[in-house]
């Protein structure tokens, strides 16, 4: 819009009025923008966990040594932290606690006395060292030895099954996604497309009065631009505050799901939300131009 | 000024509302268009302001043959053309004088340069005290005396008016045509389409008469 056109569009009054209904379609693309917030968060957390995860088992091993009769033998987890401590690439080597043990089961059995009694295995966290390969084959024959009841478990199952199930949590975001932002983009245009039907009158004796059809479209342009920018900012905004409010529950002690994993997403993360309001306002303002120029063909 | 020649004029597949309308507008001439009502004052007038094209037959405007013209190259025309609208057009969201104004703002002119004016002009056509009222708030004839102002504001080269005194008094109709006469004298060619027997008559002007499409009398000076 050329400067002398934006000074009048302040001095004077807009050429364009805030249409009946624009109050929902604005609504409409502010929930729009919320939900495909929502998913693009969706898929940052999935995507974000996978790696978390995958990062924690790489590098680690277990060795459980199975319960004989109602306990684990003793000797046996010395020996095995024994051997797994003078195996080079080894970096940790430590048996957990009972309480330990407990704690890690409390999630999901919960922290009854009974628990206390049952036969679990005796585990042993391992570290290796950064770019260490021991040949587990080998490892497992020399635990075998000094500890029948031990065994070892390199999590490469669990590493490939997690693996496989972040791929499909990011891919089913991934679609949810792309499914929104078609949704949200045909919104878009339908509001767009209505308003315009509702000038259609200021559009015709515009163009009568001599507007050339640039400053036609650009009154229109802009203003759905704005329009959209600002309901799809506030949904945005709201999805953003919901997923840092989420991210916060540890703080206040309210993630009594324990096991899944935390929502919470980086401040530098949050800033790809900012792309729902940037591509909202480009679709209305693309459709709005393509709309008003196609009007104005129609026109002699 | 505007030629036409042997034009004709259908609304899509519809019956021809013009047939073989021929007549000159000399530059600096005053011309009613009359005719009963569907004999196609306001098609002839929509011609003329470039809102449709002839079906055949053949238009100039300023020396322009529309024919030969590109759909860019018609902007500059329009701009040269005020039309009074029989039903106004005027933007209910905008305030009189904004209203008015909108011929000069799409002429890129300054707010500064034209706000007296523009205010002497609407004390003219008796709306001093209603400059910042918003149309629906407006009399008809309030509403269309904005369109009047609206249509002169930018000292059009030829100014169309569609029944422009059919819903004032007639004290304000003879202040009305006075506006057009004294635009006229200055140099811009009118045509007013009217019903209104005594304006025809108080006024010095050609009379062009349109009988179902056809173009069949004109008199007076030329």
């Amino acid at each position: 819009m050329s400067a002398d056109v934006d000074s009048g569009e302040r001095r004077r009054g807009r050429i364009l009025p805030r249409e009946a209904g624009a109050v929902s379609l604005d609504l409409v693309i502010g929930v729009m923008a919320f939900l495909a917030a929502l998913a693009l968060g969706g898929v940052l957390i999935a995507n974000r966990n996978a790696e978390t995860w995958q990062a924690g088992l790489l590098g680690r091993l277990t060795v459980q040594i199975l319960p004989q009769g109602e306990a684990p033998p003793e000797n046996e987890v010395d020996a095995a932290v024994q051997v797994l401590k003078a195996t080079p690439g080894v970096a940790y080597a430590g048996a957990l606690s009972s309480a330990e043990n407990l704690a890690l089961v409390e999630p999901w059995l919960g922290r009854d006395a009974v628990v206390a009694v049952l036969p679990f295995p005796r585990l042993i966290d391992v570290r290796l060292a950064p770019g260490a390969t021991p040949d587990m084959m080998t490892l497992e024959k020399r635990l075998k030895d000094a500890a029948p009841h031990a065994v070892l478990d390199d999590h490469r199952r669990w590493i490939v099954r997690l693996k496989a199930a972040a791929n499909t949590v990011v891919l089913s975001a991934l679609a949810i996604l792309v499914l929104i932002a078609v949704g949200t983009a045909a919104t878009v245009a339908f509001a767009t497309r209505a308003g315009l039907a509702a000038h259609r009158e200021i559009v015709e004796l515009l163009h009568l009065m001599g507007a050339r059809d640039g400053f036609i479209a650009r009154a229109f342009e802009w203003h759905y631009f704005l329009a959209a920018l600002i309901a799809a900012f506030c949904g945005a905004a709201l999805a953003a505050a919901g997923l840092v409010a989420a991210g916060s529950l540890d703080q206040f002690g309210l993630s009594s799901v324990s096991f899944l994993p935390p929502l919470g997403l980086p401040v530098l993360d949050l800033a790809w939300l900012a792309s729902i309001p940037a591509g909202a306002a480009l679709i209305a303002w693309a459709t709005a131009r393509a709309s008003v120029i196609a009007a104005l063909h129609e026109l002699y | 000024m505007v030629r036409f020649e042997n034009v004709g004029m259908r609304y899509g597949a519809g019956p021809e509302v013009l047939r073989d309308v021929s007549f000159t507008l000399a530059p600096g001439s005053f011309t009613f268009l009359t005719g009963p009502s569907g004999a196609g004052k306001s098609s002839l007038l929509r011609l003329v302001f470039l809102a449709e094209k002839p079906s055949r037959g053949l238009i100039s405007l300023f020396g322009c043959d529309l024919a030969m013209l590109r759909r860019a190259d018609l902007p500059p025309l329009r701009r040269r053309v005020g039309v009074v609208f029989q039903d106004f057009r005027l933007l209910d969201h905008l305030s009189a004088f904004d209203n008015v104004v909108l011929p000069l703002r799409l002429q890129g002119r300054r707010p500064a340069d034209y706000t007296r004016d523009v205010e002497e002009l609407m004390s003219w056509v008796g709306l001093g005290d209603r400059l910042h009222f918003k149309p629906p708030t407006l009399s008809g004839g309030e509403q269309q005396r904005v369109a009047i102002a609206r249509a002169i504001v930018a000292r059009p080269d030829l100014l169309l008016a569609d029944e422009p005194t059919g819903n004032v008094d007639p004290d304000m109709g003879d202040r009305l045509i006075r506006l057009f006469v004294e635009l006229n004298r200055f140099g811009t060619t009118v045509m007013i389409a009217t019903h209104d027997r005594a304006l025809i008559e108080s006024t010095p002007a050609r009379e062009m008469r349109l009988v179902d499409g056809r173009l069949i009398e004109m008199r007076g000076p030329r």
